[in-house]
């Protein structure tokens, strides 16, 4: 399967579905229907402002709501992992597995959470050992002088 | 921007076996014994499929099929050039919900080509399930449609052909050919600009 960590909501449906929210909102009666979508969208957001917003709304749909808890589970990881918490992403996914422990749609995500936390730790790597390896060659360079000299 | 030329959409009720059709179709496999696990959202896969001498990356979604999801599954065929709407013949409720997916697709995807794909021959074939959606109105409702299947996961019967006809039917189509064409340049161009931050995307 695909990277569904790279996947983007438009902004016509975060709008959309943002204005349902908050019209239900306004009467004082959110269902759980609406809440779930917006929040759907907004974990999708290439804002990661969105993306913390629709965490909380998932969390307080979590504990409100347990006919939902897979879904709110599944996107709760999502949301988590795209704003780089990827050791809070593999919490959810975790909590996800005890109830349906071969669930394939979630050990896809599994891998990729995994894989994006090994690409992220060798980058942090490969500029950590750039940076020792510039910092020798200047220490190098000073002794040449030094030596020159 | 989505690397796959052709972009194809399940739909359909729940447990009809959409997840199974493409389990069957990219990895070739049915797992008899796994337990039955509702889609959540959608799902992506892509296969790389041969048509008219070509080679097409075909990029493949799998929607939800429980109406807790209906408002979101719009989202996933914007832009689809094929939807295989599935049913099973041997439930009635399936059928009604194939009637909301043709209405809505035809509604919001005019261009898209659309297939009717009734799934679970083994178990009508075998006598395990009645058929109780009538032959003749299968027909006539796919009639004006690109295509009728009737398929079996278990057994692989008529799953290449499906997905095949399809890919045959968009490679076939001048219009969408040159859209891939265009969609294939203006990809190559932005991966040259941004060759130097290496990321892949693919919003299919």
């Amino acid at each position: 399967m695909e990277d569904v960590l790279d996947e983007v909501v438009s902004s016509e449906d975060l709008q959309k579905f943002e204005k349902i929210f908050h019209e239900q909102l306004h009467h004082g009666k959110v269902t759980h229907k609406a809440q779930f979508e917006y929040a759907w969208c907004l974990v999708r957001s290439k804002y990661p402002t969105d993306v913390r917003k629709g965490i909380l709304l998932l969390r307080e749909l979590f504990n409100s709501h347990p006919d939902g808890k897979r879904d709110y589970l599944f996107y709760l990881a999502i949301g988590n992992a795209r704003i780089k918490e990827y050791n809070k992403a593999l919490h959810y996914v975790k909590s996800f597995l005890e109830i349906e422990p071969a669930n394939q749609q979630v050990l896809a995500l599994e891998r990729q959470i995994n894989k994006r936390m090994e690409k992220e730790g060798l980058i942090g790597i490969a500029v950590a050992s750039g940076a020792v390896l510039a910092i020798g060659g200047l220490v190098g360079l000073g002794f040449a002088l030094a030596n020159k000299k | 921007m989505s690397r796959c030329d052709f972009k194809i959409v399940l739909l359909g009720s729940e447990h009809v076996g959409k997840t199974s059709l493409i389990l069957r179709y990219v990895n070739c496999r049915f797992n008899a014994s796994a337990p039955y696990q509702t889609t959540i959202g959608a799902a992506f896969c892509s296969k790389t499929v041969h048509s008219n001498g070509k080679d097409f990356n075909v990029g493949i979604w799998d929607t939800a099929g429980s109406e807790r999801y209906e408002a979101m599954t719009t989202m996933y065929y914007r832009g689809a050039h094929a939807a295989i709407i599935c049913y099973d013949p041997g439930n009635n409720d399936s059928w009604m919900r194939l009637r909301y997916w043709l209405q809505e697709l035809k509604k919001v995807e005019e261009d898209c080509k659309i297939y009717l794909c009734g799934t679970k021959k083994d178990l009508l074939d075998s006598g395990a399930v009645q058929r109780v959606v009538g032959e003749d109105i299968i027909q006539t409702y796919g009639q004006g449609l690109n295509g009728h299947f009737e398929t079996s996961s278990k057994t692989g019967e008529n799953v290449e052909e499906l997905f095949q006809k399809i890919v045959d039917d968009c490679a076939a189509d001048v219009k969408l050919m040159r859209d891939v064409e265009e969609h294939r340049l203006r990809l190559l161009k932005r991966e040259t600009t941004t060759k130097s931050f290496g990321r892949d995307y693919c919003y299919c």
